[in-house]
């Protein structure tokens, strides 16, 4: 395998051999040791010295389903600490089977001009991109895919990357025609915009495919593995994550009094009804839209829709919790329509629907528009598109918010802003946004899914509980699996083990992949340290520890000398 | 005395998704999955006023209860 090396300050592309110290990571981990051994911690993370790079996971390439993501990352300009953040689509898959382990672009150009980065098998080539200045992702996407073949990866920014707002985020393409996957978090489309990087195209390699250590057995895991998804009675196709998505959970989450609910002040959205999942499936075969469709080619799971208008014009890719939760509930929104609209308008600037989803619950807590008031919402989401300064405060995130407008009630962990569960009423979760290297973040430990293992209103077993998940979660993001096809590989880690082997040879055990997992953690961690991040930044909002939440009237109230031990056992 | 009682996802399919049932006294949720026509296996989450609960646990008149399939996380 090799790295590609962009160097922006030259305008060079350059193939070097992977480092000897890199050869066993990938996605998540391959990042983590990079900006540790490579980025100057304290660095500027819009500035030359920050390094942006994408990476497949370790699964990349060898056609196991579910596990073509691709990781990006970098220092993060929202947290000040290590990113990494995942998109489905087709890039991943494609850059595994290209043998490369990751694209790594350092420096700036001396101008303020924009560049697009063509990945042509074996030859890459930096060319000029101003044509693309101020275009949305959605018509990046399109205008390259006309110029480069329906069937190449686009991977771009949309005008929120390039004015460097913080709460920008990357897109991917997927097959054919789908859109709508963003590596979303953390603000690293910022970074890419930093680098004067507008889009980077991948053509398809034809016929292309790894090579295998011990072929038999990778085949005889991988194909054990798929069956075992398409067995799981949350997975398969009779699963609620195939027949409503990730939307399935609206219901439970809202009845759990987790749902985040206008600038997270209530757990309990009264609208919630019309936000479901199961209302969302009517509602887009009623339309001649589209469910069970996938992101990654080859999925067995299938969790995202077409949503789609009354006229069975396409909105939005795929509608999903999060945007649901920060867009909608957390808005006033009780409207999947109007969800969908505003997620297609945070996915065509580059936004991250979670930080902007905050950011808008928090200026609209400031009375700039009334909660509910869509037009409203919209109106502030065209600033950002017109580059206003309300438009760029929206567009930098929920803290920058909070510090404009004097508001307090900001939720965000290290600067980031929390998806849509609150942590006063699943405080597992909480325990993760504010401890993990990452911010707040759910997919850096999510613990609704073991809401039978640990009380999610309780205290006692949380931060054991987020340590257990936060290894799985390093794991997954490492090796390019998607979230959701976690099962199998909890319930029987030498799933994992054994596809490893098979591809690369490695002789690797169970304890091998345990500490593959807890190292990634080590290094993220190591990293913000020596980016002067402390445990006084690793906390929850202090109102989320004063101000009980609706319905359950609950407080964040595990003890900080918990959330400061939770690495103890790492 | 009566609960409501709410059905979500695939478990709602041939079944009404709202109803109010008569109960005399405290009675065991698995008793309502029952009545119901429920499998517990299909189950995933049951929540009684918002808070988690198992089929072994007891519910009151005047509470609200949900019956959610097995869900994976957003």
């Amino acid at each position: 395998m090799k790295l590609l090396c962009v160097k922006m300050n030259q305008l060079q592309v350059e193939w070097d051999q992977v480092p000897v110290a890199y050869e066993h990571l990938g996605g998540r981990a391959l990042i983590a040791k990079l900006l540790l051994e490579e980025i100057p911690p304290t660095c500027d993370a819009l500035g030359p010295h920050n390094k942006l790079i994408f990476a497949p996971g370790l699964l990349g390439g060898a056609g196991v389903t579910t596990a073509g993501r691709l990781s990006v990352g970098s220092k993060s300009p929202l947290t000040g600490g290590v990113k990494e953040t995942n998109a489905g689509g087709t890039a991943g898959d494609t850059l595994g089977k290209l043998g490369i382990k990751a694209i790594v672009v350092e420096g700036q150009p001396a101008r303020g001009n924009l560049y697009l980065l063509h990945i042509r098998n074996e030859s890459a080539e930096l060319l000029p991109a101003d044509e693309l200045q101020g275009l949305g992702t959605y018509a990046t996407s399109d205008r390259l895919q006309e110029k480069y073949g329906k069937d190449c990866s686009v991977i771009s920014i949309g005008p929120a990357g390039e004015c460097l707002m913080t709460g920008a985020g990357v897109a991917t393409t997927g097959e054919r025609d789908q859109r709508s996957n963003h590596a979303a978090r953390g603000g690293l489309g910022a970074v890419m915009g930093s680098k004067g990087l507008k889009a980077i195209v991948i053509d398809k390699p034809a016929g292309k495919s790894i090579p295998f250590a011990d072929e038999e057995l990778f085949r005889n895991t991988s194909r054990a593995y798929a069956q075992k998804l398409i067995n799981d009675p949350k997975l398969g196709t009779k699963g609620s994550q195939h027949l409503y998505g990730t939307a399935s959970i609206v219901a439970a989450v809202n009845e759990m009094g987790s749902m985040p609910t206008r600038n997270f002040s209530n757990g309990n959205f009264e609208q919630a009804d019309d936000l479901r999942g199961e209302h969302l499936r009517e509602l887009v075969l009623a339309r001649d839209g589209k469910v069970g469709t996938r992101c990654m080619p080859g999925c067995v799971i299938a969790c995202r829709n077409q949503y789609v208008d009354e006229k069975g014009m396409p909105i939005v890719g795929t509608l999903q919790y999060e945007t649901i939760a920060l867009v909608g509930s957390n808005l006033g929104i009780g409207n999947l329509d109007d969800v969908a609209r505003l997620n297609y308008m945070c996915n065509d600037l580059g936004l991250d629907t979670i930080e902007t989803g905050a950011a808008l619950g928090v200026v609209m807590e400031a009375g700039l528009v009334q909660f509910g008031d869509m037009e409203g919402i919209v109106s502030l989401l065209r600033q950002v598109e017109e580059g206003t300064a309300l438009g760029r405060v929206i567009g930098n995130g929920a803290v920058t918010a909070g510090r404009v407008f004097g508001i307090r009630r900001v939720p965000v962990a290290l600067g980031q802003a929390m998806p849509g569960y609150d942590p006063r009423s699943l405080k597992g979760n909480g325990v993760t946004y504010a401890t993990s290297p990452q911010g707040a973040d759910h997919t850096a430990g999510n613990a609704f899914g073991a809401r039978k293992e640990v009380n999610p209103l309780g205290i006692q077993g949380q931060k054991e509980l987020s340590l257990k998940l936060q290894i799985i979660s390093a794991m997954l993001d490492s090796t390019g699996l998607c979230l959701f096809a976690r099962p199998p590989v909890i319930a029987d880690p030498q799933i994992m083990v054994d596809m490893l082997n098979g591809i690369y040879g490695w002789g690797w055990t169970k304890d091998d992949l345990d500490r593959f997992n807890r190292d990634v953690l080590r290094n993220e961690l190591e990293f913000n340290r020596r980016a002067g991040i402390t445990s006084a930044d690793y906390r929850i909002p202090e109102y989320m520890r004063e101000e009980p939440l609706a319905p359950h009237n609950a407080v964040f109230d595990v003890p900080d000398s918990d959330l400061d031990s939770v690495f103890d056992t790492l | 005395m009566s609960i409501d009682v709410e059905l979500f996802g695939q478990l709602m399919s041939n079944k009404q998704r709202r109803q109010t049932l008569e109960i005399a006294s405290p009675t065991l949720i698995r008793e309502v999955v029952n009545r119901l026509g429920l499998k517990e296996d299909e189950i995933g989450l049951i929540t009684v006023d918002g808070v988690q609960s198992e089929p072994e646990d007891l519910i009151c008149p005047g509470s609200r209860l949900c019956f959610f399939p097995p869900m994976s996380g957003g």
